[in-house]
């Protein structure tokens, strides 16, 4: 059972969505729209977090993520600094501990991280006095991301409850797909997960934690009753670690291509996370079909980060 | 010196002795056992001349003897010395600890061997076996010179924590063993199943996103290793078994009778992958019940449900958490019980890893495996016995008989004529982990504000108390010089 908002009044960090309540995301979505506003604004900015500072501390390459954070932090009025971990102190091995120890005598009050090891902003919360976001720790979380999938869903469709989710490709590896069955589950939308059986794992390794959720291995049996299709970005190293038979065989069982677009009707939204790998988990005619939201997700994740650094410090 | 240890439950599995009474020893050596009945006896033999130990409900037994520790010296100085490692052991009520080769240089040579013999000798609190490496090196390339290790006094060969994927290279290793007289230990890991681990490969490690190192990639190198010990003859010991289908290969090649023997963690016996979800699992619901119908537990209020000990305590990813082979499931916990209570697994072994600060406080898939268990395995493994599903003597026996048996060599004892390695303990003492006033320098535990049951009171190696619990006071007590 998730804490409800009562229980925690005021929220320090944000980890993970499994501890979010749906009073609370809805509060952060309605949020969002108002930061969306201000966004579409010819002055796109307000004063809400005016001399604070948050820092960005990115660990693996991130484009989008970290413009969008940075983005949203000016928004805001913030103090924003970038901290990558090329070039840094970290080449020269000082620990995750110690850097986040240096932030914090710099006068840091929102650190943002992005880290290949799961579970790695929870040792950043435990010695930082701040808050702390994740923008995507290993393969376990991604908070944000799900945040402004949902906004987008709520946004285009209206509402969450009762919308099928079909989240498709790699999930075993996704931050994205476990951070959007917190979401969705919580915000009452139907879940399948859909892809080759080596990405997906077997299934009561998912229904354990998320029990109402759907497992399929073969996406032409899910598709027509889909909402809204999730497509995850497949990584190239899958297929060199012997988990698929060749890219080409998974573009035909599992790639968003042109024939499937015809069967889903234009009500059903096409998302990807991005970035895509074109002509592998989605061919171009689907990604810039006119029911693709790609690019509206991307807006929208800088009014969804706007809300959620304005909840944790405004 | 003489020492009577009076009124205590005297637990001597080889003599299948059981009962209360005084234990007396001289000059290092059990003299005799007086039950209430001899007093008359005792009295006369015992003069002035003598200390009264008061061991009044407490129970009195043999050391335990511990098959699988890691002193870390030479190389490691910071994680963990001959001297501390050994204080540890007498804390925990280790007369006999075996060294493994996990350490820099490794016992591939009778002279690193002898390094460590030396320095048992000098700085050791108890005993101190060494475990010889397997390969040079411990790399899994040639053999070491096992005869010559053999010859310096090693009691077995391993590669530690490592396990040798090389099926061929094992074979030969388990066929030179053999004809040395001596088991070859081994740790369940395939590597390539078990490639870039963080935790155990299930529902929970799905959940954090973890890689995972599954069940199977144990039970395949089990299966590898039986299959190598019925083709050699030799004695195969399966070191750190975590999994239900170890156990169950272990139990079947038992009873085909191949030469393979077993020891289980008091941390593998006692903790889940849960642990890693720490404060998670508050609002997690309860694992489904995997329990087989008509099998006791009694529930013990006072340590909480729904397991003994209370994983919600630590934060999620705790790095104290992480350890080779990775804690397992309920199912597997069920399973390794069944196993110790059958005999099918011969030992408890703590596979004592200490590790500094710098290696665990990071990440959790960078972080070092291990867990500083000396100090802390009576009182794990005593939960069995409080939650019924295990019997004091059994339990004893396994500390004490089991590993003897499987180094081949008498087990320790209360016998008269026996080297007095002693151990007293209350198995009702609640008190409560402070990791930081461990002896053992390595402080990593998920045990840590844990209130455990059952404590060393005193423990004796060769006539001499190398520790001395205070019982009236703080669990704290000067250690022997």
């Amino acid at each position: 059972m998730a804490p409800s908002s009562t229980e925690h009044p005021r929220r320090r960090h944000a980890i993970d969505l499994d501890d979010f309540s749906s009073t609370e995301i809805e509060e952060i979505l309605t949020t969002a729209e108002s930061m969306k506003e201000v966004l579409s604004r010819e002055i796109k900015q307000v004063p809400a977090l005016r001399g604070r500072t948050i820092v960005n501390m990115f660990y693996e390459d991130s484009t989008r993520t970290r413009i969008s954070f940075e983005l949203a932090a000016r928004a805001l009025s913030a103090n924003i600094v970038n901290f990558s971990a090329r070039g840094s102190s970290v080449e020269k091995g000082e620990s995750l501990v110690d850097t986040v120890r240096t932030l914090q005598a710099l006068g840091a009050d929102i650190v943002v991280i992005r880290h290949s090891q799961a579970g790695a902003p929870y040792l950043v919360a435990r010695h930082f006095r701040g808050s702390v976001i994740n923008a995507g720790d290993g393969r376990h979380a991604h908070p944000t991301q799900a945040l402004l999938d949902l906004f987008t869903i709520r946004e285009r469709l209206g509402q969450i409850h009762g919308v099928h989710v079909l989240i498709l490709g790699d999930i075993i590896h996704s931050r994205v797909a476990r951070s959007n069955l917190w979401g969705l589950t919580r915000m009452g939308a139907r879940v399948t997960l859909c892809g080759p059986a080596t990405l997906l794992g077997p299934p009561a390794y998912w229904t354990a934690t998320w029990p109402e959720v759907r497992v399929s291995y073969h996406l032409d049996e899910v598709l027509s009753s889909a909402d809204v299709v999730m497509a995850l970005r497949l990584q190239k190293e899958r297929q060199q670690a012997g988990l698929l038979p060749s890219l080409r065989e998974y573009t035909r069982l599992y790639g968003l291509n042109p024939e499937r677009l015809a069967r889903l009707g234009e009500r059903v939204l096409i998302m990807h996370p991005g970035p895509m790998n074109e002509g592998v988990e989605i061919s171009p005619e689907a990604a810039t079909a006119p029911n693709a939201v790609i690019e509206e997700q991307v807006t929208n994740g800088v009014a969804v980060r706007m809300a959620l650094l304005y909840r944790l410090a405004g | 010196m003489r020492y009577l240890i009076r009124n205590g439950s005297i637990i001597d599995p080889t003599q299948r002795v059981a009962t209360v009474g005084d234990v007396l020893v001289t000059d290092g050596k059990v003299e005799r056992l007086f039950e209430i009945a001899d007093r008359a006896a005792e009295q006369h033999m015992v003069g002035d001349d003598v200390e009264i130990i008061d061991a009044r409900g407490a129970v009195v037994a043999p050391g335990f003897t511990d098959l699988h520790a890691y002193l870390r010296q030479p190389g490691e100085e910071h994680k963990e010395t001959i001297a501390s490692g050994t204080l540890a052991a007498a804390h925990g009520g280790f007369t006999t600890v075996c060294a493994m080769p996990t350490v820099y240089p490794t016992h591939d040579t009778a002279a690193t061997v002898r390094l460590v013999q030396e320095l048992a000798r000098r700085e050791g609190h108890v005993h101190v076996d060494v475990v010889g490496a397997l390969t040079v090196g411990r790399e899994g390339r040639a053999l070491a010179d096992l005869a010559e290790l053999a010859e310096a006094g090693c009691i077995a060969f391993s590669d530690g924590d490592r396990a040798l994927s090389d099926s061929a290279l094992m074979r030969h290793a388990l066929t030179y063993a053999a004809a040395l007289g001596l088991p070859v230990m081994s740790l369940g890991q395939e590597a390539r199943l078990s490639a870039g681990w963080a935790m155990h490969e299930g529902a929970v490690s799905t959940r954090l996103g973890l890689p995972g190192f599954p069940a199977a990639a144990e039970e395949a190198l089990i299966a590898r290793d039986i299959a190598l010990a019925e083709l050699t003859g030799a004695h195969l010991h399966i070191c750190q078994v975590s999994t239900a289908g170890g156990v169950s290969l272990i139990r079947a090649a038992r009873a085909r009778g191949v030469r393979v023997t077993a020891d289980v963690s008091p941390h593998h016996l006692t903790l889940t992958d849960r642990w890693v979800l720490g404060s998670l699992a508050a609002h997690d619901p309860p694992p489904p019940p995997q329990s087989r119908p008509g099998r006791k537990r009694s529930p013990h209020p006072e340590l909480g449900l729904p397991s003994w000990f209370d994983a919600t305590r630590l934060p999620p990813y705790d790095p104290s958490t992480r350890v080779c082979p990775p804690l397992r499931t309920e199912e597997d916990l069920e399973a390794l019980a069944e196993g110790l209570r059958d005999g099918t697994i011969d030992a408890i072994a703590t596979g004592h890893s200490p590790q500094s600060r710098v290696e665990k406080e990071c990440e959790y898939g960078l972080a070092a495996p291990g867990i500083s268990g000396l100090e802390t395995a009576l009182a794990l493994v005593l939960s069995l016995v409080h939650r019924g599903e295990m019997d004091l003597v059994d339990l004893v026996a396994r500390l004490t008989e089991g590993p003897a048996q499987v180094l081949d060599r008498s087990p320790a004892t209360l016998r008269p004529g026996a080297r007095a390695d002693i151990v007293i303990f209350d198995p009702d003492a609640t008190w409560t982990v402070d990791a930081t006033r461990f002896v053992s320098r390595g402080q990593n535990t998920p045990l840590h504000g844990q209130r455990l049951k059952g404590q060393v009171l005193l423990t004796m190696a060769g006539g001499r108390i190398v520790f001395r619990r205070d019982r009236a006071g703080t669990p704290e007590a000067a250690p022997a010089p």
